[in-house]
């Protein structure tokens, strides 16, 4: 990375490939599969754009992960926002191994939560359903539902970053 | 080996091939730039004659010495928390302790220098008098608009570093600029009363916090 401040394109070439490929393992075990392409990308392109704050004399590692966690944080706080797409009942699943850990780590988040809130979660942001559809099935008025994905979600960002801050 | 072209391939190609020298940041270069903003606000006010006039006395009086090092000692720890938050790896919240702290130890050292200068006088209308609210109004808005010009540099030095606790490097940046502010106005403020100057610094220094706090996120954001 220090010859990549200094212009060496080949050099960074390589870090930027290398990192590539941590940081889409990264993003495999806290992100779901549909949102992983662009986390790396947007992180590859943060570090490139911030490429002049690593201070070559500590490791890159820390540096890296630092803003792999940020855009983590960054992706997690725009799904409380991001309208919830309806997926098909047949959907073709390449591998599974990543899936599961993505999903077996957002499970021990959700643990964390109310039952209230992490249910109406599960179902309008995680399996699809409408509003609508997930106050019929959690017996919730619809506002409730709305007002339990807002709060469950801000919950899990801010457990998120005291992780991260302990970490 | 597999020849299949990984989605990101592509950026990293057009990011390595416009990729271009940078120099890299330098938190005690940054620091050397807000001193020099200070320095230049310092010689504007004095120059336009705004020296306070009895500073021959004010040098012999506590007070004086009290409010100078209480504002330094909180810009030494806020302008390095608010600065070296600006590298990725680092936290600001640790720092934003320790300034607590500071401000904390400031009005507690304060109290103890008004205790043995003030014969404790005691009373609404003496309250009233030492708070001077119309000339405590004044030192408010000079303070605030001495930190404005700090705020915005912080601000431009923050877009081009990569904090990522934006709210913490944004009270930190409030907390400095407001100190930087302070300290210019410390020398044409003809206060030093212990009491003025915790509430109206106080009110300025809480302005410019919430204002950094509210605004520097925004712009911030990367």
């Amino acid at each position: 990375m220090a010859a990549a401040q200094a212009g060496d394109a080949q050099a960074y070439r390589r870090v930027l490939s290398e990192a590539s490929a941590w940081l889409r393992r990264y993003f495999a075990r806290r992100l779901p599969p549909g949102m992983i392409d662009d986390a790396v990308q947007d992180t590859l392109l943060a570090v490139h754009l911030k490429r002049h704050t690593y201070a070559p004399e500590r490791p890159f590692g820390p540096w890296l992960a630092a803003i792999a966690r940020y855009k983590w944080i960054d992706r997690l706080r725009h799904l409380r926002s991001a309208p919830t797409e309806l997926l098909d009942d047949d959907v073709a699943v390449e591998g599974h191994e990543e899936q599961v850990t993505s999903a077996h780590a957002l499970e021990r988040l959700l643990a964390h939560l109310r039952p209230a809130q992490a249910e109406a979660i599960r179902l309008v942001k995680l399996q699809g359903f409408s509003i609508e559809e997930a106050a019929m099935r959690t017996g919730q008025s619809e506002s409730l539902v709305k007002v339990n994905i807002h709060r469950g979600l801000a919950r899990l960002g801010r457990m998120v970053r005291e992780q991260a801050d302990v970490e | 080996m597999s020849s299949e072209i990984r989605p990101d391939d592509l950026l990293i190609e057009r990011l390595a091939g416009s990729l271009r020298p940078v120099r890299r940041r330098r938190p005690w270069l940054e620091m050397a730039v807000l001193g020099a903003l200070f320095g230049v606000e310092l010689a504007l006010l004095l120059g336009a004659g705004h020296m306070r006039i009895d500073m021959p006395h004010a040098m012999g009086m506590p007070s004086f010495w009290w409010k100078l090092a209480g504002l330094t000692a909180i810009i030494a720890i806020s302008s390095t928390t608010a600065l070296l938050s600006l590298d990725p790896t680092r936290s600001p919240r640790l720092g934003l302790r320790v300034i607590v702290l500071t401000v904390l130890a400031v009005l507690v050292a304060g109290w103890g220098v008004d205790a043995a200068q003030t014969a404790w006088l005691t009373g609404g209308e003496t309250l009233w008098r030492r708070l001077a609210p119309q000339s405590g109004l004044r030192c408010t808005r000079t303070i605030v608009e001495l930190a404005v010009p700090v705020a915005i540099a912080l601000g431009v030095l923050m877009r081009r570093g990569a904090s990522v606790d934006l709210a913490g490097s944004a009270w930190a940046a409030g907390i400095s600029a407001s100190g930087w502010g302070a300290l210019a106005f410390a020398f044409a403020c003809p206060f030093d009363d212990p009491l003025y100057l915790a509430v109206w610094y106080g009110v300025a220094f809480g302005i410019v916090t919430i204002g950094s706090r509210l605004l520097l996120p925004l712009i911030l954001r990367w």
